[in-house]
């Protein structure tokens, strides 16, 4: 080498760092290859896959009920709106309309899941960045919704419950006083969550401008849901293309302005709120009536009319071995779930099994834009993004 | 904004680029339209531009497998327009090895759906930053959710003692996965032979 | 004759008992022999030993995160308030050097499998596996799949299965106090 150039800064080589699939911090498996100047990142290249079970080709093989608990396993921290998604799109196809006790009953579970999910995801948020108190007072009010889970369906997680004709089963008894006395006592838990974090210079620090995005980049890579609301755009798919009642519900969408790890929290903490209220309503206006609709042809009869009654058994019987027959055509519906735009792309063949059922998650299209959100940042910022992007492998592998 | 109903959208767009699009239908509520596959790239860019559409978000691309179909693969966009609250599906049929040309450069979040389809389907897009596998396993051969592609796929993994790592083997299901038609034998036989597919309803006792 | 006791004593000499090998004083061989004989009838000490150790590992077992699907939500809900963890020592420590037990939560796929194994071969013995949930145990519900290994027990060794889908936190809590139990009756210096 000429002497010219020996006198030159030293040459450097980004450093590869592997992620590893296995980090207290990476939310599940995902495997970041970084490349680092230093502490700066430079490059990111999230390695997925590692949780990819096969749903889709799985559902092929189903039929549509024993489709539904697939649906519940996809973005396992809020099971209920996957199955929303499917147990919409598959009564589009069958061109059925659901008793409105079975709407609202769905509203209340979607806006408990809700808060479950966003529980989860700032607490954990908080727990990446360094705040350890959120988690544990978090998961407690987690304890209770999953008991309401429990009551209402029998599983503490994957509930199984919304399916095509309305829900499984009505309400116990109790459960909507309870639920009540739970919403209203909840604002004061998000105060308290809020009073930990929100003014925090700490976690001010580690979170404002990191990770920001604005609104013509985030239409760009396909954000939807809270993601896109925090970079300053304002919509929801319960406002813009309302399902159930939603349209009968009165509630505010909280919007974001920089689209920082900041706004998402924010705009998380506001959607609790937001969903106390809509629990709220539903509760006050939920009507009586029935949950799922008559037709035994596609729902099934109640036990006990099943033990007594031939017809009854005998439609038990063809709808657990073959199951209905969905008229051929295809549909894709989508849902406000917890992570933005959950969409299911179904396709039907005339026969009792999906023929292609495609799944959109919301947090395929956030991970996406990794690269671009964490170039320029340093590593220690690295867990702050991927907590605010509120990803979740089992519906971005499924 | 009064909501423009789907037929007037539909023959908004038939006018504007009527000789990319071979057919458009509506069904469910939902616009469905074919385009010609060498020309997604200019269909999405002028869905994306225009004035009267603003189509800003490209929700999904994902590919479908009509086995026995002549094209056999359909390469399915969904978009969405947030100013006008409408949504469009397009489709570009393909036949196996045909590439479609990548809308990376209209939508940047095509990116890993392009590469989703590519892996799970074999669809190959041309001009595509970073092709390359990425739900399925680092050396996996095969394209899992073609239709001729069996369930319990090839290889299996095991530890082995002596080699001390992780080896692929070939699979042995002490119990195959039983696929019960129950149709209804006066209607359902037909159905049930032609989809009847290989290796999946062989246990290791038949398929030895 | 009846049992070979070793004695030290010349009394022991006198009183007929058949000893080998006795020297004046104190010799190793001797030493090394009573001790060996404690070990292999099991003397008191050593039971004693088995037992201190048996406890100070049983009560602080430290877990590794490996939570891989929706059993990790509910291995989280077992470590946080209500089914606290902590008071039974049990500690998440995010490093396998550091860790004793790796409780394997969620769906294994064949890409994961390879992780799985580096990250247990680089535990520290003595270690135990937990395999948490019906995907862990034997494949569970994507047990057809082409990309899941048909159970985690085909890549590690494991001590303690715990079905369910997911295993409700108090499943997961009984399992980890069904390991405790395992691990009071392990033997380390008593080997019989």
């Amino acid at each position: 080498m000429p002497d010219a150039l020996r006198s030159e800064a030293p040459k450097t080589q980004s450093f590869t760092l592997n992620f590893g699939p296995q980090h207290p911090a990476a939310h599940g498996v995902l495997r970041l290859i970084l490349e680092m100047d230093g502490e700066v990142v430079e490059r990111a290249d999230p390695h997925i896959g590692l949780l990819h079970r096969g749903t889709e080709k799985l559902i092929e093989y189903k039929t549509y009920l024993q489709a539904i608990p697939y649906f519940d396993r996809l973005d396992y921290v809020s099971p209920m709106p996957q199955e929303h998604a499917f147990a919409l799109a598959v009564e589009k196809l069958l061109e059925l309309e659901i008793p409105i006790r079975a709407k609202y009953i769905r509203v209340l579970f979607s806006e408990i899941t809700r808060i479950l999910n966003h529980l989860l995801n700032i607490t954990t948020m908080a727990i990446d960045v360094g705040a350890i108190t959120p988690l544990l007072w978090g998961f407690e009010e987690r304890e209770i919704l999953m008991g309401f889970y429990e009551r209402v369906s029998g599983a503490r997680m994957h509930a199984a419950y919304f399916r095509p004709g309305g829900v499984q089963k009505d309400l116990p008894a109790g459960l909507a006083e309870d639920i009540m006395a739970f919403a209203n006592r909840f604002p004061k838990v998000i105060d308290d969550l809020e009073g930990l974090l929100t003014e925090n210079r700490i976690f001010k620090q580690r979170t404002v401008n990191i990770g920001a995005m604005n609104a013509e980049q985030a239409l760009d890579w396909g954000f939807t849901g809270p993601m896109l609301r925090a970079s300053n755009v304002a919509w929801d798919l319960r406002r813009a293309q309302p399902y159930e009642v939603y349209d009968q519900m009165d509630f505010l969408v909280p919007v974001g302005k920089n689209g920082d790890c900041y706004d998402r929290y924010l705009v998380r903490i506001e959607e609790m709120r937001q969903s106390v209220r809509i629990i709220k309503q539903c509760l006050q206006q939920m009507p009586e009536g029935l949950v799922k609709v008559k037709n035994y042809k596609i729902t099934t009869p109640p036990r006990a009319e099943m033990k007594t009654s031939m017809e009854a058994l005998i439609h038990h019987f063809k709808l657990y071995t073959e199951g209905y027959h969905v008229p051929k055509g295809e549909t894709y519906t989508a849902v406000e779930a917890p992570k933005g735009e959950f969409g299911v792309y179904l396709v039907s063949d005339g026969s009792n099994r999906p023929y292609r059922c495609k799944i959109r998650p919301p947090s395929f299209a956030f991970l996406q834009a990794f690269d671009l959100m964490s170039k320029g940042h340093m590593l220690a910022d690295v867990p702050s993004i991927i907590g605010s992007l509120d990803i979740v492998f089992g519906e971005i592998d499924r | 904004m009064p909501n423009r109903k789907l037929e007037d959208l539909g023959s908004l767009i038939a006018e504007e680029i009527g000789m990319d699009i071979l057919s458009w239908s509506i069904a469910y509520n939902e616009l469905m339209m074919t385009v010609e596959r060498s020309s997604i790239q200019r269909v999405l860019t002028y869905l994306r531009d225009s004035e009267s559409l603003q189509f800003a978000q490209l929700i999904d691309v994902c590919g479908v497998d009509y086995l026995g179909r002549e094209p056999r693969f359909d390469v399915v966009y969904h978009l969405l327009s947030l100013v006008y609250n409408q949504r469009i599906r397009l489709k570009v049929e393909v036949e196996e090895g045909m590439p479609v040309p990548s809308v990376t450069s209209v939508y940047s979040s095509a990116n890993w759906w392009e590469r989703e389809a590519f892996d799970l389907y074999g669809i190959p897009f041309d001009d595509h930053p970073d092709l390359r596998r990425i739900l399925t396993d680092y050396g996996f051969e095969g394209h899992p959710l073609r239709k001729d592609f069996p369930l319990t796929g090839y290889v299996e993994v095991r530890y082995d003692e002596e080699q001390k790592r992780v080896v692929y083997e070939p699979v042995k299901l002490p119990q195959a996965f039983r696929t019960f038609d129950f149709e209804s034998p006066w209607e359902g036989m037909e159905f049930a032979v032609q989809t009847l597919k290989p290796k999946d309803n062989q246990s290791i006792k038949e398929s030895s | 004759m009846g049992v070979k006791k070793p004695f030290l004593t010349e009394e022991a000499l006198n009183a007929g008992y058949v000893i080998e090998a006795i020297p004046e004083g104190i010799n190793p061989d001797i030493l090394l022999e009573t001790l060996s004989q404690e070990v292999s009838q099991r003397g008191f000490i050593v039971t004693q030993l088995d037992k201190v150790a048996a406890w100070a590992q049983s009560g602080s077992l430290w877990p590794m995160t490996f939570g891989l699907a929706c059993c990790a939500i509910e291995m989280m809900q077992t470590a946080a308030s209500r089914y606290d963890l902590d008071r039974f020592g049990v500690v998440f420590r995010g490093s396998p050097r550091q860790a004793d037990l790796m409780i394997v939560a969620g769906t294994l796929t064949n890409k994961m499998a390879g992780p799985l194994r580096k990250v247990y071969d680089q535990m520290a013995e003595p270690r135990y596996v937990i395999s948490m949930g019906s995907c862990a145990n034997g494949g569970g519900y994507y047990h057809y799949s082409y990309s899941v290994t048909r159970g985690c027990d085909r890549i590690v060794p494991v001590d303690v299965y715990v079905p369910g889908c997911p295993p409700t936190a108090e499943a997961l809590l009984y399992g980890i106090l069904q390991l405790q139990r395992k691990i009071l009756r392990e033997k380390h210096f008593s080997r019989c």
